[in-house]
């Protein structure tokens, strides 16, 4: 978002919410074929608000959408139609819905919203009437409508008085009022006028007269102005006063009749067939029975200041690190200077906790995506499936979210499209007719893990394999290549097992995405898949993006970093605990188990003197069960440290999955010990 | 300066009505996005006049105006509404509401509509 007016910002932001909390309600209520009270006025109130925002800056088309939704809820809330095709209606409201949404991204994107409606509108329109007609309610309604108007004898206001008073000091008077041409709703302000005269006058009768329940003589009092006639001690001169009050009057004219025979039985006249506007009890009126939604006060912030935050505090960790790890008072007694650069550190670490935990959203609108997704394809394929959603509460860094959003849904619709099968075929594997896939958002430490399974005919290894061979996607050997390797094949750019493009999904593109995008997030994504019986992906991305704990290390003139909590521990070994397997590997035995040993300065070929193992350090650590030694130099201090992305030019390193600036100005790689315990 | 309660659920509208009533001088001292909110921010704020939405979740703009009149019958109230909502105004009238404004509207007519009271 560049910058816009904070209007329009806002404008947009909530469209887009209201947008995304409508259409929710709306696969929600075709689910339980029913929609509930409280959906429904739900819904009303979604279309009323961004039929009136998007009025006010002028977005017509937006407005018009949303008034015809609008005015399909209205009916469904005042008369309850009991036939609904919730399909059909489902399909409209999310076909406007999507609607809404693209003229909002045009406008997002600094583009006019020209999209014409007419055709939509129409449709609206239509499913209106065959509501109507399919519930033999086009009388019923109107019935309705007059029903809130009628007289109600027992708790009748009247506003017209008849003329028995006897007050000498009463004139009759005539007013005729005009209104400016734009102040829109003549009838309800004629009513105002009404009411308040009220107050110091005895209205007797005013034309015309069925101002509140008819809209049409807002036409009528624009062409001939609205008439009251009324008796009142008050002067001409404070009528006028009175009536200049109200707003966007045009024109007042005001008359006093003289003759009182002549208004007389104009009064009587109108006495006689008085049509007496009732108004209801109005706190009677049906309480307003809406959900109670939780919101939450809250303000919007630009992500690019959480951004700017972000890296603030980042650089703030390095700058300390500067100060008190600056090599001019290393080995100085500070005692004071200490316990201050504790504290110091202690305020650090609360900020960084503050600042992750201000980045940090919910998963829940992403997740709740799919369910539209899963929706839409059961329809366009003619198959039955299921979505579950798991962890919903879950939290991830803002970041994170944006970039999980696309993979997902073309996992889900690769799912969708070559996993569940159709009701037939699954009836003749032996399965539930009804497909099931269930997404799982979790924590776990440091990583969040994204699991999407579904209940498919799963993959087919041969078929991966050919396609991969024809399309000369195989390096090395095939017989080598494991079942995972096989299955996250269909990740690989240019990869399709199946022949036939659908609207979803199968052009070729797409599951290619899911890895570029997820690997932006330093993340990865492993397939596994039971033949015949499931699939499943799993996405892990790190939970933390900028900062860990790190121990640092040295090999050679190299220092690495690695995250604190992979440790399990360290220690110096002698050759003899050192043990050979036929590969000639390192090993060494540790409790009874095994351990293979990996040396830093082999693996990436650097030069150093401490080659022999009694001279170096192991450290063991772990990620997911699994261990591996590292053989370094020597362990040179816990610190925080900043994570970076590799520059651009240097392509992935084996084992490293970033890198740092520490407190004394090296830069240091981080290991990635995901990586390294499966090397 | 009047001091100015904005009542609406849409974040966006209460930008808007804040940013055109400011611009004119006068002082927003509150937003409430719900009835049952708008008013107990009236009792604690005790503004001029409330701008009042009608549909809102909650408790909508007429609920909320009769219980506001009920507790200052001197309240200066003005609808917000839209087309086809002319019986919720006659009855927010009828409640004693000072006035009401059709949505979507311009600056002046707010402006207008205020300084009427």
């Amino acid at each position: 978002m560049n910058n816009k007016e904070p209007m329009l910002e806002m404008f947009i932001f909530e469209t887009f919410e209201m947008i995304e909390q409508l259409q929710q309600l709306m696969i929600d209520s075709e689910k339980i074929k029913k929609l509930e009270i409280d959906s429904v006025n739900e819904i009303f109130r979604i279309m009323h608000t961004i039929k009136g925002s998007s009025g006010m800056m002028m977005f017509d088309n937006i407005a018009n959408i949303s008034h015809t939704i609008e005015d399909l809820f209205y009916f469904i809330r005042e008369s309850k139609p009991e036939k609904i095709d919730y399909s059909i209606l489902t399909d409209l409201v999310l076909e406007g819905s999507d609607l809404i949404k693209a003229e909002t991204e045009k406008i997002n994107n600094d583009k006019e919203a020209d999209g014409d409606f007419t055709i939509f509108i129409e449709k609206a329109h239509k499913l209106l009437d065959i509501l109507k007609a399919s519930n033999n309610l086009c009388e019923n309604l109107e019935n309705d409508k007059t029903k809130k108007i009628i007289v109600n004898e027992k708790e009748a206001h009247k506003y017209y008085l008849s003329n028995d008073k006897t007050n000498t000091n009463i004139k009759l008077f005539s007013a005729t009022l005009f209104f400016d041409e734009v102040c829109e709703m003549e009838n309800i302000r004629a009513f105002t006028v009404i009411h308040k005269l009220n107050e110091i006058a005895e209205v007797s009768y005013f034309h015309p007269e069925d101002i509140i329940e008819n809209n049409e003589t807002c036409e009528v009092i624009k062409q001939q102005g609205f008439k009251i006639f009324f008796k009142t001690s008050y002067s001409i001169e404070d009528i006028r006063e009175s009536f200049m009050e109200t707003v966007f009057l045009s024109k007042v004219d005001i008359e006093q009749l003289d003759d009182e025979n002549e208004s007389d039985e104009k009064f009587k006249k109108k006495d006689n067939n008085a049509i007496e506007v009732i108004i209801d009890n109005v706190t009677d009126n049906e309480k307003a029975n809406y959900k109670t939604t939780q919101r939450q006060s809250l303000i919007s912030v630009d992500v690019k200041k959480l951004d700017m935050l972000m890296d603030l505090v980042g650089e703030l960790v390095i700058s300390e690190a500067m100060v008190t790890k600056n090599s001019e008072i290393s080995g100085l007694q500070l005692d004071g200077f200490n316990k201050a650069a504790r504290q110091h550190r202690k305020r650090l670490s609360d900020l960084q906790d503050v600042v992750m935990s201000i980045r940090m959203v919910s998963i829940a609108p992403t997740l709740n995506k799919m369910n539209r997704l899963v929706r839409d394809m059961c329809k366009k394929l003619n198959k039955d499936a299921e979505l579950e959603i798991i962890g919903q509460d879950t939290e991830v860094d803002k970041n994170i979210i944006e970039h999980i959003g696309d993979p997902l849904m073309h996992i889900v619709r690769n799912s969708m499209d070559h996993g569940i099968e159709t009701e037939e075929e699954r009836i003749a594997s032996g399965k539930s007719p009804k497909g099931k896939l269930t997404i799982e958002a979790k924590n776990t430490g440091g990583e969040v893990w994204i699991i999407i399974k579904d209940d498919g005919k799963g993959l087919n290894k041969d078929k991966i394999l050919k396609k991969a061979r024809n399309n000369g996607l195989i390096k090395g050997k095939e017989d080598e290549l494991t079942a995972k390797e096989i299955y996250s094949m269909i990740f690989l750019p240019g990869f399709s097992t199946n022949e036939n493009v659908t609207e979803f999904s199968g052009r070729g593109v797409g599951m290619d995405v899911v890895i570029k995008e997820i690997e932006k997030v330093r993340g990865t994504v492993t397939v596994d898949s039971v033949e015949g019986k499931e699939t499943t992906t799993s996405i892990k991305i790190p939970l933390t993006l900028a900062i860990i704990d790190g121990m640092t290390i040295k090999v050679g003139n190299s220092t690495f970093t690695m995250p604190v909590t992979s440790i399990r521990q360290s220690f110096i070994i002698k050759k003899e605990d050192v043990i050979k397997d036929l590969d000639n590997k390192e090993m060494i035995l540790i409790r009874g188990e095994c351990h293979s040993i990996l040396r830093l300065h082999e693996f990436y070929n650097i030069k150093t003197d401490r080659v022999n193992i009694e001279d170096g350090i192991v450290i063991m650590v772990e990620d997911q069960g699994k261990t591996r030694c590292i053989f370094a130099d020597a362990l040179i201090g816990e610190q925080q440290v900043v994570i970076k992305a590799l520059p651009d030019y240097i392509k992935k390193v084996k084992g490293v999955s970033g890198c740092s600036l520490l407190g004394d100005a090296t830069i240091s790689l981080i290991l990635d010990i995901s990586e390294i315990v499966n090397l | 300066m009047k001091k100015i309660l904005i009542v609406d659920d849409a974040a966006f509208m209460r930008l808007s009505l804040k940013t055109m009533l400011e611009k004119n001088g006068f002082e927003v001292v509150g937003e409430a996005e719900n009835g049952r909110k708008a008013i107990e921010k009236y009792k604690i704020l005790k503004p001029d006049v409330v701008t009042m939405d009608i549909t809102m979740p909650d408790m909508d703009g007429v609920e909320a105006l009769s219980e506001i009149m009920k507790f200052d019958s001197k309240a200066n109230v003005i609808m917000l509404s839209a087309m086809g909502q002319e019986e919720k105004i006659r009855d927010a009238v009828l409640l004693g509401a000072k006035n009401f404004i059709v949505k979507p509207f311009k600056e002046e007519f707010l402006i207008k509509t205020l300084s009427k009271l």
